[in-house]
């Protein structure tokens, strides 16, 4: 019952913060500079009419809400307007429809644009992250279980340096380093594989992954193993383990039987928290790698002023990390038996 | 009002100095944060070219390679990347300071308020942070960015600031709600002082020092986020920054050109500063918030035997147990030191020894640090990782304990001799079932046992204990306080062990339960014939249950007897006046007294005997000379130089 | 840890090089560095989607790399005498790749769907003349015109026929922008294949076309983000030829012996600029949103001729370029062949000259801080330079300017601004000193000769505020001219005047930079005045290195 009001207070506390930054989404885009309309071009061929013409097809010719014509820059208008007729609403009610609009830039649906890209990023970001956890952990286990040793300041000073390096920096080191040995350092697939059976397309987008993947795995260990070794070095100084070891296991089945699973606990929780980070460096690894993804997506929707995708991908993200830390807060409570019953 | 108890900032300062100059990775980490805060200060003194002029810049002077002239070559606009690099070290840590200033204002503030104030302020602070972490932070900066219009440093540093602060805020806060409840800070509440002045006289101070380490952590992904936003061309291009002269670099085919010192260098200003500020800021917290950094996996100091100083046993034993009965462990000269660096070694157990019989029950006596537990760590060899047996022997049957592998070693935990710990809470494992922690130490001394076997003993263990047989499907958290000791012990049983140490196995239960357990314990005991080292400072459970007792002092052999013996001729001080703190039932009348005092710490031991600062017979010989464990008398040793002139 | 990712790599490279066998032959890889925004060419702005327009469909007239038109779909045309109407003959059994036959119904559905779509951000722009079009059989066309044009061929080049049997159906309101033509169904010289946004395009050869069939079986288009990594996939043989290149890296690449560099005018030429605020407070299109904080001495022609003279334009071009360009004169660039008034001569770069010119015209530095100030001393000459934040080259730029100018006595305060932000700020609301920008030109100088013109101002294409009556009307008599050499002659009067005028300074006209696998293929047009490797006429000819 307890555990049913938790859970239920989670869904909702997710669901305001949906709603919030679906509030926050939209008045953000529209008070950034420039015409939508004009997608960033400048160019006399493009006509008055035309762009009087595009801003009516994205209904960007409604007042944005009751009283204002637009945000950027502000313009007070009437009223006494219908508020179904304003942006606003419009917007709401398109989102209620599962439409996320139409892409300024490619005249396609946002949804669209946004889930071929999104399932690019997954896989990136779920095999960076991946074994950016298995590497950190395993370092991380060392550096605790060595504490203090030469293997402990060895892995922290390496997972230091990991973390201290711009993301970006690292990719076009890789890069280049990738370049001159023959990996594919650009997309995710060699185009024209369709045809190719599946394990030749498969062997071709892993070939494709290894730099990116390498690269995130390497900035993002860094972290993992911090959490790691001091989690495990204050499960390793608990009484229990000292129980552990007073009946005899040794330093095998104490780290796999007693540590372990009690030291990963607070590593569900940032693994959840840090998803909105690992976006950072999904916007720096995807435009240095090319990689078709959400974070390239987001980075030239800026560029050109593609509020809708924008919207939609920001949307997207948020709802990713709070469902993930609902996830995190559900695996958790399944983990650790004392949640349960708080 | 200053507070009285607080040192002058100088001193603390000094302090923290001595601790922190021992952390050699924080301290190279300060090193590199001052080499490159001293490159950006004297950045005109130091580069050797200006970086502002192009104008005699030629196109063969475009990405050279590095030579005497430029030692590491140039850039894309023909400029010195050495004297780039230099200037951009000022440019970088200005908005890394700058943007992590920002931050943490803000960071902080709202962390004081929502933890200080509670209530709705907090909910709606907290709420708003947490939609913070939500939204992802960079692509956020790139929009901010465009909202600016100019991409100048001063817009940078605010997007990077104005965005930065939320982990800074949720640390504050639970620190902030830390420090409320101590009872300084209420005290003041309750004098009425305003809340402006508690905020700042005592929330501030005890908030500075995890901010401080914070605010490391914020400069570091400050500069690192300049960095990415130059990168991706949102910058300020006339502030060459590192970031900026990659984003140069990049962007006009450095990697294509070969020119890799135009990639390398300054990628390697922004590791620089980010490393040292990490180790700095790791430093800094392992000195603010010390842990121990030990556990119980670290690898054991070996075992070394000094000159024996002891003197010869004399097997003492209550008359409770026949002499006849074989002795089953014996402790002979055992002495055990805390060894840590820089500090002098805590000799923690010095040159005791006992002997205990099949059946007998030995009270372990003493006040709390009188190396009571590490005498019985040190047995199964279960002392920290500091800890180090420096000379004496364990003998359990015909094996010398000290002597064995750590493999043979973990043979004769539990099955040999097993522990009962204080404090059943923390000595369980809260994510496994208890039923669960018991099958493991008999599979893992009896492979065979599996299966229904395995459930029927544990069953049986739980029984013997009194805990019906469904709880061993319970985690420790469901279990009440009395029924986790009462667990603790099953396990301790599980695999018939010959020995149990029962280590202050009351102390945290209340006194009802307390009841219950000890004669749980002495019923067990009877029933299946265990030896039992029971350690406690509880007198009156010593009286009734045990046979022979030890009492230690500072480490050392006080007294040795059997329980008659002790109880009814007590010789010396020590044990003469924890008796007189004891309620004796026969003399009701009698008033308690304690002991006044404490015990030495125990890597400040005094000159002489490690009681005399206490005892009320002190005399000179007392102060200079440590007295010797001599026999006073049948089965009966003391070590004090008053029964030595008695002799 | 080693071991597995090693063993990691092992499976990814075995599985890649199976992979890689299949290609090969006929297969041409280019890189570049965008993708097209939609296949859709009435939607399409980015050149990207104009590039594959240019393989997949067939217009009426091609361009050729040497800036002259020849007939495509039409066999012939007839131009009646007033100039108003063009009867097209159509070729006969051209087929479209899903082998129905292109007819003149299809070409005037297309014509007249493209006027009917004012939402179409730029095909739109060039029906402008047309009054109507008309299939009057099968293969004849009939193009009415509102007006006599003399540039019919620049009208119509950019109008790909679509086949009316698919578009039909989305030829209305806002299902014309909105559909996603995947299938991309042309007459062109290639056929679209498949398309990934942000990853690539790949196209099949048409072997059946009427005029060019290319010899190659496939062409991809890769996209990367950055020319670096270009570079570089060109050098590890990922792409056989890239569409772009920093000029820095050609010294580097010119000695691989399997690459060469192309350089030359670009096949759509652009124009870099230096933007004079000229717009008096008195004069400001406050309808249109002016704001007109122009510093007043670039109101003054000497000011700007004196900045001209301080600019030494083949130091930015070695600077910034690395040579790669050609020292500008007006907007029209010489990549625009017989247009360009190459007789003009350029102001020399003569810093004595610039300060005669200013302390002759008043501009004294009367305070002694080393900037000049205005005659009556109100102000010093500290002009605002402002440029787009998403180029890269022009902070370069701007730092060699401000040192140049700094020379004469003129100030300039450099910040970079977001593009929209910029454009706001520009024009109409001119509320702006200096700005470096620059235009993309069409084959036909028109549409650039339009940006001087007074009509221009409150549409904000006039960055300048410039306005000449002079002017004005050389521009609507060279729209109307026939006369080919009449119409060359009158533009390049247009030129001068703008030149001596010094509206802009032109600092250079940025050159194509290109590079190709030798040991892929072989046949790349490269001796033509204008470099465009993924052009049409070059994957066409083409062929695998045996």
């Amino acid at each position: 019952m307890k555990r049913w009001r938790y859970l239920l207070g989670k869904i909702g506390w997710a669901f305001f913060t949906i709603l919030f930054v679906l509030v926050l989404n939209f008045f953000l885009f529209r008070v950034l500079p420039g015409d939508p309309a004009r997608a960033g071009v400048h160019d006399p061929r493009l006509k008055k009419e035309a762009v009087e013409a595009i801003r009516v097809r994205y209904g960007l010719d409604k007042p944005v809400i009751n009283c204002f014509e637009s945000l950027n820059p502000i313009k007070v208008g009437s009223c006494g307007v219908n508020p179904l007729e304003t942006q606003f609403f419009i917007y709401i009610g398109n989102l209620l429809k599962g439409e996320l609009g139409i892409s300024y830039h490619s005249n396609r649906p946002v949804a669209d644009v946004l889930l071929e890209r999104l399932w690019n990023t997954v896989i990136l970001i779920g095999a960076g992250q991946i074994l950016a956890v298995i590497v950190g952990v395993i370092f991380g286990v060392f550096a605790a279980w060595k504490a203090r040793t030469n293997v402990d300041y060895g892995a922290l000073i390496i997972s230091l340096i990991a973390w201290s390096l711009p993301t970006f920096w690292l990719g076009i080191i890789l890069l280049f380093w990738g370049s001159n040995n023959g990996l594919p350092i650009g997309g995710m697939q060699t185009p024209g594989m369709s045809s190719q059976p599946f394990f030749v397309r498969f062997g071709d987008v892993l070939s494709h992954m290894l730099l990116p993947t390498l690269t995130y795995t390497i900035v993002y260990m860094g972290e993992y193993m911090l959490i790691m070794r001091s989690s495990l070095l204050d499960v390793l100084s608990e009484d229990y383990i000292l129980t552990a070891k007073a009946k005899g296991l040794n330093t095998f089945q104490i780290l796999k039987d007693h540590a372990l699973k009690n030291a990963m606990l607070p590593l569900v929780t940032v693994i959840a928290i840090n998803l909105g980070f690992t976006m950072a460096g999904a916007v720096q690894i995807e435009s240095v790698f090319s990689w078709p993804g959400l974070g390239g997506a987001i980075y030239e929707a800026v560029n050109r002023r593609d509020f809708p995708v924008l919207q939609g991908a920001f949307l997207l993200i948020a709802v990713g990390v709070i469902v993930a830390n609902l996830l995190a807060d559900l695996t958790y409570s399944y983990l650790d038996p004392r949640v349960q019953t708080e | 009002m200053p507070d009285p108890t607080s040192p002058s900032p100088t001193s603390r300062f000094m302090d923290f100095w001595r601790v922190f100059r021992r952390n050699r990775m924080g301290l190279a980490g300060l090193v590199m944060l001052v080499v490159i805060v001293f490159v950006a200060v004297f950045a005109d003194a130091i580069a050797p070219y200006d970086v502002q002029s192009s104008i005699d810049v030629t196109t063969s002077d475009i990405y050279n390679p590095p030579s005497a002239q430029h030692w590491l070559g140039t850039d894309d606009a023909g400029k010195d990347v050495f004297s780039n690099f230099i200037f951009g070290a000022r440019v970088s840590l200005t908005v890394g300071f700058f943007a992590a200033f920002i931050s943490i204002f803000i960071g902080g503030v709202i962390g004081i308020v929502a933890g200080f104030f509670g209530g709705r302020i907090e909910n709606i602070f907290m709420r708003f942070t947490d939609i913070m972490l939500v939204i992802p932070d960079l692509p956020l900066m790139i929009v901010i960015m465009a909202l600016t219009k100019k991409p100048s440093l001063i817009n940078v540093i605010f997007v990077i600031g104005l965005l930065g602060w939320t982990t800074t805020a949720r640390i504050v806060r639970s620190q902030t709600l830390a420090v409320k409840s101590r009872k300084f800070v209420l005290r003041a509440r309750a004098i009425g002082a305003g809340k402006g002045h508690i905020i700042r006289r005592h929330i501030l101070p005890l908030v500075m020092p995890i901010l401080v380490v914070n605010a490391v952590l914020v400069v570091s992904l400050a500069i690192l986020n300049e960095s990415t936003l130059s990168f991706l061309g949102l910058g300020d291009p006339t502030a060459l920054s590192w970031g900026q002269m990659l984003n140069y670099a990049f962007g006009r085919g450095a990697m294509s050109t070969g020119a890799w010192w135009a990639l390398v260098t300054p990628g390697f200003g922004i590791v620089w500063v980010v490393l040292g500020l990490t180790l700095f800021g790791h430093g800094l917290e392992q000195v603010l918030n010390p842990r121990l950094e030990t556990h119980h996996l670290m690898r054991p100091l070996p075992i070394v035997k000094n000159d024996a100083t002891g003197q010869p046993l004399l097997h003492s034993t209550g008359e409770r147990v026949a002499l006849l009965k074989p002795i089953l462990l014996r402790a002979d000269s055992l002495s055990i030191s805390y060894i840590n660096d820089g500090t002098r070694p805590a000799r923690a157990v010095e040159n005791v020894s006992f002997t205990l019989r099949e059946g007998e029950l030995l009270g372990l006596v003493g006040e709390s640090g009188c190396g009571k537990t590490t005498l019985m760590l040190g047995l199964l060899r279960l002392l920290p990782a500091a800890g180090q047996i420096v000379n004496g022997e364990v003998w359990f049957g015909d094996k010398e304990l000290t002597a064995l592998t750590e493999e043979e070693m973990e043979d004769v935990r539990w099955k040999g001799i097993s522990i009962i710990f204080q404090g059943a809470m923390n000595a369980l494992n809260p994510v496994r079932t208890v039923g669960d922690q018991i099958a493991e130490a008999i599979v893992k001394h009896d492979a065979t046992m599996k299966g229904d076997a395995l459930t029927a003993r544990v069953i049986e263990l739980l029984d013997l204990v009194g805990i019906a047989a469904d709880h061993k499907e319970h985690y420790p958290h469901q279990y009440s306080g009395g029924m986790r000791q009462r667990a603790m012990i099953a396990m301790a049983l599980a695999c018939n062990p010959k020995v149990v140490i029962a280590d202050e196995p009351t102390t945290a239960l209340d006194v009802m339960i307390q009841a219950q357990v000890l004669e749980l314990l002495d019923s067990l005991r009877k029933k299946l014939g265990l030896s039992i080292i029971f350690v406690t400072h509880d007198l009156g459970v010593v009286a009734e249950m045990c046979d022979s007792v030890l009492v230690m002092y500072g480490g050392v052999t006080a007294e040795y007897s059997d329980v008659d013996t002790i109880y009814n001729n007590p010789r010396h001080p020590y044990t003469q006046e924890l008796l007189k703190a004891f309620p004796d039932l026969s003399h009701p009348e009698k008033r308690l007294t304690s002991i006044p005092g404490y015990p030495p710490k125990l890597d400040e031991l005094p000159a002489g005997c490690r009681f005399a600062p206490r005892c009320p017979l002190v005399f000179e010989r007392c102060r200079v000379e440590e007295p010797k464990v001599i026999s006073v008398g049948e089965r009966h040793m003391a070590s004090c130089h008053l029964l030595e002139e008695d002799e | 840890m080693r071991k597995i990712f090693a063993l990691v790599m092992i499976l990814a490279f075995a599985l890649a090089a199976c992979g890689q066998a299949g290609g090969g032959g006929g297969t041409v890889r280019i890189g570049w560095g965008g993708s097209p925004d939609t296949l859709n060419p009435g939607a399409a702005i980015l050149t990207e989607a104009y590039t594959i327009f240019e393989l997949v469909y067939d217009s009426m007239y091609e361009l050729n790399l040497d800036g002259s038109y020849t007939l495509s779909l039409a066999e012939t045309v007839n131009r009646s005498s007033d100039g108003l109407t063009y009867t097209y003959k159509l070729r006969e059994g051209v087929k479209f790749h899903d082998g129905k036959t292109l007819t003149a119904a299809d070409v005037a559905f297309t014509y007249n769907f493209y006027k009917a779509h004012e939402d179409f951000p730029y095909l739109n722009a060039y029906t402008g003349y047309l009054e109507s079009v008309e299939a009057t059989d099968d293969y004849t066309v009939v193009v009415t015109l509102n007006e006599a044009i003399p540039n019919i061929e620049s009208q119509l080049v950019f109008m790909y026929v679509l086949p009316e049997h698919i578009w039909a159906q989305h030829a209305e309101g806002a299902a014309a922008t909105e559909f996603e033509n995947v299938e991309m169904i042309g007459s062109g010289p290639f056929k679209m294949t498949e398309y990934k946004p942000n990853e690539f395009v790949h196209l099949t050869a048409n072997k059946d076309h009427f005029a060019r069939p290319p010899k190659v079986a496939e062409v991809f288009f890769q996209t990367y983000e950055s020319q670096d990594v270009l570079v570089q996939a060109l050098k590890s043989g990922d792409v056989d030829m890239i569409t772009e290149m920093p000029a820095t890296a050609v010294e580097a690449l010119k000695s691989d012996p399997n690459i060469k560099v192309v350089t030359g005018a670009p096949f759509a030429p652009g124009v870099s600029d230096i933007i004079f605020n000229q717009v008096s407070p008195e004069n400001c299109p406050t309808d249109a949103g002016g704001i007109c904080t122009g510093h007043p001495a670039l109101r003054d022609r000497n000011v700007r001729l004196a900045l001209a003279h301080a600019t030494n334009k083949q130091k930015l071009i070695d600077v910034v370029l690395l040579g790669y360009g050609t020292p500008g004169l007006t907007l029209i660039p010489d990549g625009l062949g017989m247009w360009f008034n190459s007789t003009i001569k350029d102001y020399s770069y003569d810093v004595a000259e610039a300060n005669k010119i200013l302390d002759e015209a008043g501009y004294k530095d009367a305070d002694g801080d080393g900037i000049r100030d205005m005659p009556d001393g109100s102000r010093p000459l500290t002009f605002r330079m402002q440029w787009p934040s998403d180029s890269i080259d022009a902070p370069r730029q701007a730092e060699l300017l401000a040192e140049m100018w700094m020379e004469v006595g003129v100030k300039a305060e450099l910040a970079a601004m977001d593009p929209d932000a910029l454009t706001a700020a520009c024009c109409p609301a001119f509320d702006f000193d200096i700005i470096l920008w620059g235009w993309g030109s069409d084959p036909d100088p028109n549409l650039l000769l339009g940006v001087h013109t007074t009509a221009e101002i409150p549409n904000g294409y006039n960055e300048t505020g410039y306005s000449n009556p002079e002017y004005d009307a050389l521009y609507d008599q060279q729209a109307t001219e026939l006369d080919l050499q009449k119409r060359i002659a009158l533009v390049h009067q247009m030129q001068q005047i703008v030149f001596d005028d010094v509206v802009y300074i032109i600092p250079y006209y940025e050159q194509a930079i290109q590079a190709y696998r030798v040991d892929r293929f072989t046949g790349w047009l490269t001796d033509y005045p204008k470099v465009e490797l993924s052009d049409v006429s070059s994957l066409v000819v083409i062929e695998a290195v045996k």
